[in-house]
């Protein structure tokens, strides 16, 4: 249509596109990850090398992912070149400063768990051992087993898979982003991607080194996590829907509109939670240790978060009321 | 003491003739397709009750403003009275407030690569004492602009004559532009 004010498009409520998705995604898998081989590590004499595959999986992937999401962000802005200034400038009210303040104290962190974990592969027999011979020191010097910082770095853990959660709900003209339960669903998605990533890196990357009990410790995490992840999605459309107004309707329309209702029903619920839990109950009935399944089970768990991020942000800037 | 400003629009008097919206164009070198001003009209009604409507589409200059708050360099910053500017130099172009901002007001400036929207036209006018250049332009005074702590002012005269509305007031941003809704025609 012919406007007589002008073109319209600049007016378009979908203002992020996908690489702030996969960023969340990234994000989220990282802090999961992090979390993930912390809490293997602090199972009863898994505290010394050498490393189970699983914990060396999650401390890998945890500043791996972080820094990839960070580029992609960084090469989303219009301005990439000028990134720095957000290191410079902090406006406390803002998430995304909170958010860059969190990455200042967790990325770092995690790189240093993961020269923990990799100590002899990157000092001594890896390509870059002469390379890294001087931080080798500082490394020792930390220890195998730092309380503080292990349990920093899961506090930040947390932080972060907070922080995706709460850049988008402090939106308030975006119903579907403003609702005080997606940083929760957030954590857990992220918990999950984690858990799911660490598990498939280990079993293709490290297998050998990796224990079938702390492999199945994850896996019945990820089973506790999934659902709760159903009842948070399910308490965050229901609250929404006796809330009102604009809400209700986001609410109805987000479930049920053209392609963002099918990347729900189909991606995120159908790919993301019922397959997974369709396995546990079926190919992994009693536990049972069968490594095509588990690798299987990751992948479509690690599917359904990535269509969550890209549901949420999507539907969310499409449905606005 | 400083300025409280406020823009009023009123819908009984417009027309519709954008000379506003091309004026601010000019004034500010808008690249095409891009807009810092739009003054929408919609044919209201059932024929041959008919009636137009118009809405205008630009910054409100918010006292508590949303695209300042979650802005993560200050590039979004109020001035000593109040208006919200845009520090280009700062600007990474994050997109976060153009997201955060209720009423659209924002857009990416594809030549420069940085945020925009309307400043009132502060630095080339309203610093130097002149109308912004939407309102001097309205030939059918359907704009008034002034300062609310001048007791003699227009703005302040109509806006206590008058009701006013201010757009998407549940939202308690207290938005400097008001609009004066239409008596006549259609509504709906």
């Amino acid at each position: 249509m012919n406007h007589i004010a002008g073109s319209l498009e600049q007016y378009s409520t979908l203002i992020w596109h996908w690489p702030i998705a996969v960023y969340l995604f990234l994000a989220g898998l990282s802090a999961g990850a992090a979390m993930t081989s912390l809490m293997v590590k602090w199972i009863e004499g898994n505290n010394k090398a050498p490393w189970d595959g699983l914990i060396k999986a999650g401390a890998l992937l945890a500043p791996l992912t972080i820094c990839l999401g960070l580029f992609l962000l960084i090469f989303d802005l219009t301005r990439p070149l000028h990134f720095w200034k957000l290191l410079i400038h902090y406006n406390f009210s803002s998430v995304m400063t909170l958010g860059v303040l969190g990455l200042f104290i967790y990325t770092p962190l995690s790189f240093i768990y993961a020269a923990i974990k990799f100590k002899p592969w990157l000092f001594e027999t890896g390509p870059f051992a002469g390379l890294l011979k001087p931080f080798k020191g500082i490394i020792d010097s930390i220890g195998d087993n730092p309380a503080w910082l292990e349990r920093t770095l899961f506090l930040f853990a947390v932080i972060i898979g907070i922080y995706t959660g709460f850049l988008l709900s402090a939106m308030y003209s975006y119903p579907l982003f403003n609702t005080p339960l997606l940083p929760i669903l957030f954590l857990a998605s992220g918990l999950s991607s984690g858990v799911a990533a660490s598990i498939l890196f280990g079993l293709l990357f490290f297998k050998s080194e990796v224990n079938q009990k702390n492999a199945k410790y994850l896996l019945e995490l990820d089973l506790r996590v999934v659902p709760m992840e159903l009842l948070l999605l399910f308490a965050l459309f229901v609250g929404m829907y006796f809330q009102g107004g604009d809400k209700t309707l986001v609410a109805i329309q987000a479930l049920t509109t053209g392609v963002w209702a099918y990347v729900f029903w189909v991606g995120v619920i159908g790919i993301g939670i019922a397959t997974p839990l369709l396995i546990a109950v079926t190919a992994l009935k009693h536990h049972a240790y069968r490594v095509g399944y588990i690798l299987l089970n990751s992948v479509v768990v690690l599917v359904g978060v990535v269509f969550l991020r890209l549901y949420i942000l999507y539907a969310g800037q499409t449905f606005i009321g | 003491m400083g300025k409280a400003y406020r823009l009023l629009y009123d819908e009984n008097a417009c027309i519709g003739c954008q000379a506003c919206s091309v004026a601010c164009r000019v004034e500010h070198g808008v690249p095409e397709d891009f807009f810092r001003l739009q003054v929408r009209m919609e044919l209201k009604g059932v024929f041959p009750r008919l009636g137009m409507s118009y809405e205008r589409m630009a910054c409100v200059m918010c006292e508590d403003a949303p695209c300042v708050s979650v802005c993560p360099t200050f590039a979004s910053f109020q001035d000593k009275d109040g208006l919200v500017h845009i520090d280009e130099r700062v600007c990474i172009t994050c997109k976060y407030c153009i997201l955060a901002c209720p009423y659209h007001a924002r857009f990416v400036n594809p030549l420069k690569n940085v945020v925009e929207k309307c400043d009132f036209c502060y630095e080339s006018r309203v610093s130097k004492a002149l109308l912004p250049v939407c309102v001097s332009i309205c030939p059918t005074e359907a704009l008034m602009f002034g300062d609310m702590n001048e007791r003699d002012s227009l703005v302040y005269e109509t806006s206590h004559k008058e009701a006013l509305i201010f757009p998407k007031a549940h939202l308690k941003t207290k938005p400097k532009v008001a609009f004066l809704p239409k008596r006549k025609g259609m509504k709906s």
